[in-house]
C-alpha cells in the first residue's frame, strides 16, 4: 500500500520534471548575440519596446534586454561566474568606479557616437575613475536632476517667486509657513532620501572633488562640509514634525496630496507622485544653497549608461546596438517615459517639471552628486539621518571622517601609490 | 474523549481568546485585500482614506498583476519547485533523521554527523552566495533543478531535527516486532516508520513549501540570466526605489497566497490525523 | 541482524552527507577563503591575511550590530514561544471551527514581507500614534520607527507576528504525539489545567520546544526580511541585524570580504550558541 503510494510519488516527480522544456533554446544560431543588463526596473517597458523594434529592423543581430529587479546582485553574481552580458546599463556612481578599476570593461573611445555627447556628461564620467585611466568606458544615455520639487499651482496662488540665494529660500520657507502652509516634506525613514537635499546643496557648497581631495590627502570633511552640515540642518524646521516616522512613499502621497508646497528629491519622483495624483501641476528649481549667484549650479549626474563588457565579442554589433538605442526617437521615447534629461546634444522635449532647471541644463552647468563618490558600505545616508536626529555638527562631521579613512583605504592606497608614481 | 463540565467552560474561554487574537491577523488581512483592489490615486496618507472600502471592486488590478507577472508561467515554475522540493525532502531528511534519529544517543559518529549538519542551518546565506552561484554554474546547475538541490540542502537541517525529535516518541519495540518477522531494517523503516511519521511529513511539507515558496534570494543568484521567473522573483517587479505600485503588488501577493493557504489547510488535516490513526503507542 | 541495521544506516547517511557537505560546507569553505582578501565580489582582489578579523573587532557598527541582534533574539524568542505554545494549546483544544483558526493564524507566514512592509509601517506611522493621541499616551504619539531607542520594539513586534505560525505548527504536532491515554491517567490522578500541562504534557513536547528554542534563536539572529521590510536599518543605524550588514555591505557593497569575516565569526557564535542549547535541552530530556 505505503510502497504503493510512493511510485506514485515518484512517478508524479517525474512527470512534473519531464513537462519543463528544455530551455536556453531561444533564437536561431547563425545570428549575432547582443545581450543588455541594465539596472532601472522602471524603465523595464521602454526596453521592451526598442528590444522589438531592433529584432524587427536588423537582421544580422538578435538582443535581448533584461531589466532586473535587483541588478547589481544579478550582474556581481553572473561576474563570479564569469558569465558575461555583452552590455551593461548602470549608473554613474562608485560601481562604476569599481568596475573600471576591476578592468571589466571594454575601452569605446572608438565609439563613432560618442562625438554626440553632452561632453559634460562625459567629464563626469571620467572624474568618477578612482584613478586616472587611459579611455572612455561608459556612454553617458540619461541623466537626472535633483533640485527642489514645488507646487506649481500653490505658488502662482500665492505669488511666491523662486529663490535664488539660500537667504531667499528661507525667506520664502516664512512666508509659506506663515499661510500655514508646510514648506517642505521629507521622507527621512528612508535613509536614501537624507541624501537627496545633501547632494544638492553640496554642488554649490564644497568643491565637486572633495572626495579626491581627501583622498589625497589635502584637506578633511570637517573642513568642507561643515557649512553644508549646518545649512541642512537649518531645513529642518520647514518640514513636518517628526520627518523620521515618514517613508520616501509617504512623502510622495503627502506632496501629491497638497500637504506640503516643496518637496527637495530628484526628478525621479516625479512618476511615483503623479501616480497618486495625475492632476498635480509639478516644476522644480534648482536648490539655492549659497549666497552667492555665481556658485549656482545644478545637481545633475548620469542616470544610465551603457558599457560594453570587455569580454564582449562582437563590439562592432554592440556599437549597432548602441547606435539604435541613441538614436532620436529612441532617447525621447526615454525622456517622455522616465522624465529625464538627455546625456546626448540634441533639440529634445523635456517634461515641464524640469521647466525650472532647463537654462542650467542648457547651459551645461552641472556637477554630480557627491553621494556617487561615497562607497555605499559606508552608508553615508544612514550617517545623515543619524545627524539630523542629533544635530551634532562636529560628531558627525569627525565621524564622517574617521569612517572615511576606514572604508576606502584600499581606494586611498591606490590613490596615493598613483600620485607617487605620477 | 469524554468531556468534564469543566473543560467544556474552558473552551468557551479558549474560543473568546482565540477570536480577540484574530483580529491581529484580520486587520493586516483586510488592509491588504482593500489596498488590492483600489487605484493608486486612491491612496492617502489619512487613516479614513486607507481604510476606506475601494471606489469601484474592479478586477483589473489582478488582471494587471497576471500579466506583468507572466502569473501562470511563473507560477509553474513555482509549482514546480516547491513541489519537488517538498518531495524529495520528505523522502530524503526523514530516511536522514531516522538514520541519524536512532543512533545519535548512542554513537559517536552519528552524533557528529548530526550536530555537522545541524550546524549547517547557522551558515549565513550571504557567505554562500557568491561560492554557490560559482559552484552551481560550474556543475551545469544554473537553473531550477540547482535551485532544488540548494533547497534540499538548506532546508535538510531543520527537517532532520523535526524528525529526529518526533522519533523520539516513536516506541522501539514497534521496529523489533517487526525485526521479529524477519523484515530488513529497510523494509520496516517503509512499512512501519515512514507512515507513523506522516503528521510530521505534512508538518516539515508546510514549512518547506512555504520557506520556498517565498524565497527570492536562491532563484535570484541562481537563476539570473536563464529568463526563468518565479511567482518571487516576477514579483520584485513591482517595487523599486523610486516608485512602488503597491497595488498590483498587494493583488499580485493575494494571488499567490492562494496555492500555499489551500496546501497548508490539506496538509493540516495530516497534521491532526497522527492520533486518529491510533499508530503511537 | 545487527549488520544488516547498521549497513541500512551507512548506506542512508553517506550519499545524504556527501551531498551536503557538496552544498553547504564547500562553498562555506570558499566563503572563509574570502575572508581573507579584500574582495569587492568581482574583479581581482589581494590578500589581506587577518586584517579583516582584526577590524572586525575593532568596528562599532559590527559591534552594535551584535548588540542588537541579540537583545531582538532574546526578547523574541520568549515572546513567540510563549505565544506560540498557549496559541497550539488552544487551537488542540476541542473548540469549534477548528480548521477555520488554524488557517486563520496561518496567515501571517505566506504574506510576502512587502505586504508585512507596507502594512505594519502604516501601522506604526499613522494609526499607532492616532489611537495613543485618542487614549492620551504621550510617549506613542510619535511612530515608534522614528525612535532610535524604541524601534526596535516595532521590529520584534513584527517579526513575533509572522514567525508564531510556524512555531505553533510545531508545537502542534508535537502535541499529537503526546497519547490521549496520558491525559486520562492524568485525569485520575486529579491533574488539571496548569498541572496537568507542567506535569504530563510539557515533558512530552520537550523534544519540540527544544526545536523551537533553537530555530527562533536562529531565525532571529539572522534577522533581514523584517529589517529590510520596516526599518532598513534606521534610524540612526539603530536596527541593523548582523545578517543586514553582511548582506547590505558585502552584496550590495564593496565589502565581500570583510564581510564574509563577519560572517564566519558570526556563523561560530550561532553555533556555540545552539549547541549549547540543545545540550542543555537535551540534558533535560533525560532528567524526564
Amino acid at each position: 500500500m505505503n510502497g504503493k503510494r510512493l511510485k506514485c510519488l515518484g512517478m508524479a516527480l517525474c512527470c512534473m520534471a519531464a513537462t519543463v522544456p528544455l530551455q536556453g533554446c531561444g533564437a536561431s544560431s547563425d545570428k549575432i548575440e547582443i545581450e543588455i543588463v541594465q539596472y532601472k526596473p522602471e524603465a523595464a517597458n521602454y526596453f521592451k519596446t526598442v528590444e522589438d523594434e531592433f529584432n524587427a529592423t536588423h537582421d544580422t543581430i538578435h538582443l535581448t534586454i533584461s531589466s532586473p529587479n535587483d541588478a547589481m546582485t544579478i550582474l556581481k553574481t553572473r561576474f563570479i561566474r564569469e558569465d558575461y552580458p555583452d552590455i551593461i546599463g548602470i549608473g554613474g556612481d562608485i560601481n562604476y568606479s569599481y568596475f573600471v578599476d576591476a578592468q571589466i570593461l571594454a575601452d569605446v573611445s572608438d565609439y563613432k557616437g560618442l562625438q554626440d555627447i553632452n561632453q559634460g556628461y562625459l567629464d563626469i564620467a571620467e572624474a568618477l575613475e578612482l584613478v586616472p585611466v587611459d579611455g572612455t568606458y561608459i556612454v553617458p544615455y540619461v541623466a537626472n536632476a535633483a533640485g527642489i520639487l514645488y507646487n506649481r499651482d500653490m505658488f502662482a496662488e500665492h505669488n511666491w517667486a523662486i529663490p535664488e540665494t539660500w537667504d531667499e529660500l528661507i525667506q520664502l520657507c516664512e512666508s509659506i509657513q506663515a499661510e500655514g502652509i508646510l514648506p517642505f516634506y521629507f521622507g527621512f525613514k528612508d535613509t536614501w532620501t537624507c541624501l537627496a537635499p545633501w547632494n544638492a546643496m553640496a554642488v554649490e557648497l564644497s568643491p565637486s572633488d572633495t572626495t579626491k581631495q581627501v583622498n589625497r590627502g589635502e584637506t578633511t570633511f570637517v573642513q568642507e562640509y561643515r557649512e553644508l552640515s549646518e545649512k541642512y540642518l537649518g531645513l529642518l524646521p520647514y518640514g513636518p514634525d517628526d520627518p523620521f516616522a515618514y517613508g520616501y512613499n509617504d512623502a510622495c502621497t503627502a506632496f501629491a496630496r497638497g500637504e506640503a508646497a516643496m518637496y527637495p528629491i530628484g526628478s525621479y519622483a516625479t512618476p511615483q507622485i503623479l501616480s497618486v495624483n495625475p492632476d498635480l501641476n509639478i516644476d522644480s528649481f534648482v536648490m539655492p544653497a549659497s549666497d552667492n549667484k555665481e556658485d549656482r549650479t545644478l545637481n545633475s549626474g548620469i542616470d544610465l549608461g551603457f558599457c560594453v563588457m570587455a569580454e564582449c565579442e562582437n563590439k562592432e554589433a554592440a556599437y549597432e546596438v548602441l547606435d539604435f538605442l541613441l538614436e532620436y526617437e529612441n532617447m525621447q521615447k526615454y525622456i517622455d517615459a522616465q522624465n529625464a534629461v538627455p546625456c546626448k546634444n540634441g533639440d529634445f522635449k523635456l517634461a515641464s517639471m524640469l521647466d525650472g532647471m532647463l537654462t542650467f541644463i542648457n547651459e551645461g552647468n552641472m556637477t554630480d552628486y557627491q553621494d556617487h563618490y561615497y562607497p555605499s558600505e559606508m552608508s553615508v545616508d544612514a550617517l545623515l539621518q543619524t545627524f539630523l536626529l542629533q544635530k551634532d555638527v562636529d560628531s558627525f562631521l569627525t565621524t564622517f571622517d574617521t569612517n572615511w579613512q576606514r572604508y576606502n583605504r584600499d581606494i586611498i592606497r591606490l590613490v596615493q601609490e598613483y600620485e607617487q608614481a605620477h | 474523549m469524554k468531556h468534564t463540565s469543566t473543560v467544556g467552560k474552558s473552551n468557551k474561554t479558549v474560543l473568546v481568546l482565540l477570536i480577540l487574537g484574530l483580529s491581529t491577523i484580520a486587520f493586516p488581512l483586510y488592509m491588504t485585500i482593500v489596498i488590492a483592489f483600489k487605484q493608486p490615486s486612491e491612496m492617502t496618507n489619512s487613516i479614513s482614506g486607507i481604510l476606506s472600502l475601494p471606489k469601484t471592486w474592479s478586477l483589473d488590478n489582478f488582471r494587471e498583476a497576471m500579466e506583468v507577472t507572466n502569473f501562470w508561467h511563473s507560477l509553474r515554475n513555482s509549482l514546480l519547485i516547491s513541489v519537488l522540493t517538498v518531495g524529495l525532502s520528505i523522502i530524503l531528511h526523514s530516511l536522514m533523521g531516522y538514520a541519524l534519529g536512532r543512533n545519535k544517543a548512542h554513537s559517536k559518529f552519528y552524533s557528529f554527523v548530526y550536530l555537522f549538519i545541524v550546524s549547517g542551518m547557522f551558515v549565513p546565506f550571504a557567505i554562500l552566495m557568491m561560492p554557490l552561484a560559482k559552484q552551481t554554474a560550474e556543475l551545469g546547475l544554473a537553473n531550477w533543478a540547482g535551485v532544488i538541490i540548494l533547497y534540499v540542502v538548506f532546508y535538510m537541517p531543520m527537517n532532520i531535527m523535526l524528525y529526529s525529535g518526533y522519533l523520539v516518541n516513536i516506541p522501539m519495540a514497534l521496529e523489533e516486532a517487526a525485526k521479529v518477522d524477519g523484515a530488513s531494517t529497510w523494509t520496516t523503516y517503509w512499512k512501519i516508520i515512514f507512515p507513523i511519521m506522516s503528521p510530521m511529513h505534512a508538518t516539515v511539507a508546510v514549512i518547506t513549501a512555504l520557506a520556498v515558496w517565498n524565497d527570492v534570494m536562491t532563484p535570484l543568484i541562481i537563476m539570473a540570466g536563464s529568463g526563468e521567473n518565479t511567482l518571487p522573483l516576477a514579483q520584485l517587479n513591482f517595487q523599486s526605489q523610486f516608485g512602488t505600485n503597491y497595488n498590483l503588488a498587494f493583488a499580485s501577493y493575494l494571488l499567490s497566497l492562494i496555492p500555499i493557504l489551500i496546501f497548508y489547510l490539506i496538509c493540516q488535516k495530516q497534521i491532526l490525523n497522527g492520533v486518529t490513526n491510533g499508530a503511537v503507542k | 541482524m545487527k549488520n544488516d541495521r547498521q549497513r541500512t544506516f551507512l548506506f542512508i547517511t553517506i550519499p545524504i552527507l556527501a551531498l551536503f557537505v557538496c552544498f553547504n560546507t564547500i562553498p562555506l569553505i570558499r566563503g572563509v577563503v574570502y575572508s581573507f582578501t579584500n574582495f569587492k565580489g568581482f574583479g581581482k582582489y589581494d590578500w589581506v591575511g587577518l586584517r579583516n578579523y582584526i577590524d572586525l573587532f575593532s568596528d562599532a557598527r559590527v559591534g552594535k550590530s551584535y548588540l542588537f541582534t541579540i537583545k531582538l533574539a532574546i526578547v523574541t524568542t520568549i515572546v513567540v514561544n510563549v505565544i506560540s505554545l498557549v496559541l497550539a494549546l488552544g487551537l488542540n483544544s476541542k473548540i469549534r471551527a477548528k480548521g477555520f483558526f488554524r488557517g486563520a493564524y496561518f496567515l501571517p507566514n505566506i504574506l510576502g514581507s512587502l505586504v508585512v512592509g507596507y502594512i505594519f509601517n502604516y501601522f506604526f506611522t499613522y494609526i499607532l500614534p492616532a489611537v495613543a493621541d485618542m487614549m492620551g499616551i504621550r510617549s506613542l504619539s510619535t511612530s515608534i520607527l522614528s525612535s532610535p531607542s524604541k524601534a526596535w520594539i516595532g521590529v520584534m513586534i513584527v517579526c513575533a507576528w509572522q514567525a508564531i505560525a510556524m512555531n505553533t505548527i510545531i508545537y502542534i504536532s508535537g502535541l499529537q504525539t503526546v497519547p490521549e491515554d496520558v491525559y486520562e491517567a492524568g485525569g485520575l490522578d486529579g491533574a488539571t489545567g496548569w498541572k496537568q500541562f507542567r506535569h504530563l504534557t510539557f515533558p512530552l513536547i520537550i523534544p519540540f520546544f527544544s526545536i523551537n528554542m533553537v530555530l527562533c534563536v536562529k531565525n532571529f539572529l539572522m534577522v533581514f526580511d523584517q529589517i529590510m521590510a520596516l526599518t532598513k536599518g534606521g534610524p540612526a543605524q539603530s536596527t541593523e541585524s548582523i545578517s543586514y550588514l553582511i548582506y547590505n555591505n558585502g552584496m550590495s557593497g564593496g565589502q565581500f570580504g570583510f564581510q564574509s569575516a563577519n560572517a564566519v565569526v558570526f556563523f561560530i557564535v550561532i553555533v556555540i550558541i545552539s549547541v549549547a542549547q540543545m545540550k542543555f535541552s537535551s540534558s533535560k530530556e533525560e532528567q524526564l
